[in-house]
C-alpha cells in the first residue's frame, strides 16, 4: 500500500467528517 | 390573626398554590384577588376578622382558585414551550464529548492515524447533538474519502 497516500487520506476523510459536522451544528443555531 | 394578617396569610397561600401558573398570569391573579377582597372590605366598611374571613370565604380556598385557572390554561402553555425553546438556543453548540470528536477526526488523523478519526467517530455516534442521519453521512464521508481508495489500490495492486 502507498504510504503517503494513507497519511494524505486518513486526515482528509477525518476533516471532511469534521468539516460536515461543525457545519450541520452551525446551521442548526441559525 | 387580625384581619390584616388573615389577609396576608391568605395570599400568601395563593401564591404557595399558584406555582402551576406562567410567572405573569400569577402576579395577576395575586393583583385581581387583593384587589377583589379590598373592594369587598371597602364595601362592608370594616376590616376586622370576622369580615375579612366572610369575605375570604366567599372568595374559595385559594387551591380551589388557582386549580380552575390550571384548568382553563391551553395545554401545552405557550410559557412553557418559549422557556424550553430559549434553554435549547442557550445550550452550547458543541459539549465537551464533540469537541473532542472532532479534534480526533481533524488532528487525531496525525497524531494518531487509523486509530484517532476512528475513535473520533465512535464519539460522533455516542453524542446527542447530531441526528443519526447526521451521523451516517460523516461516516459514508469518512469510507468513501479514506477506505475507498484504499481498498481500490489494494484491488489495483493485487490485480
Amino acid at each position: 500500500m502507498d504510504f503517503p497516500l494513507v497519511l494524505l487520506l486518513i486526515p482528509a476523510a477525518g476533516i471532511a467528517a469534521a468539516i460536515f459536522l461543525i457545519v450541520v451544528l452551525a446551521r442548526r443555531r441559525h | 390573626m387580625d384581619g390584616d394578617e388573615l389577609v396576608r396569610d391568605y395570599l400568601g397561600r395563593l401564591d404557595a398554590a399558584s406555582w402551576p401558573l406562567p410567572p405573569e398570569r400569577r402576579a395577576e391573579l395575586a393583583d385581581e384577588v387583593r384587589e377583589h377582597i379590598e373592594t369587598a372590605l371597602a364595601e362592608a366598611g370594616r376590616r376586622d376578622s370576622v369580615t375579612v374571613r366572610n369575605v375570604l370565604e366567599r372568595l374559595g380556598r385559594p387551591e380551589e382558585i388557582v386549580s380552575s385557572e390550571v384548568d382553563s390554561e391551553p395545554a401545552p402553555p405557550r410559557w412553557i414551550e418559549a422557556r424550553i425553546a430559549e434553554a435549547a438556543a442557550k445550550a452550547p453548540t458543541l459539549g465537551a464529548l464533540e469537541i473532542i470528536a472532532i479534534l480526533l477526526l481533524t488532528a487525531g488523523a496525525f497524531l494518531l492515524p487509523v486509530f484517532g478519526p476512528a475513535i473520533g467517530l465512535v464519539l460522533v455516534w455516542l453524542s446527542t447533538r447530531w441526528t443519526r442521519r447526521e451521523k451516517l453521512i460523516a461516516t459514508a464521508i469518512v469510507v468513501v474519502i479514506f477506505v475507498l481508495p484504499i481498498v481500490g489500490l489494494l484491488v489495483v495492486t493485487d490485480g
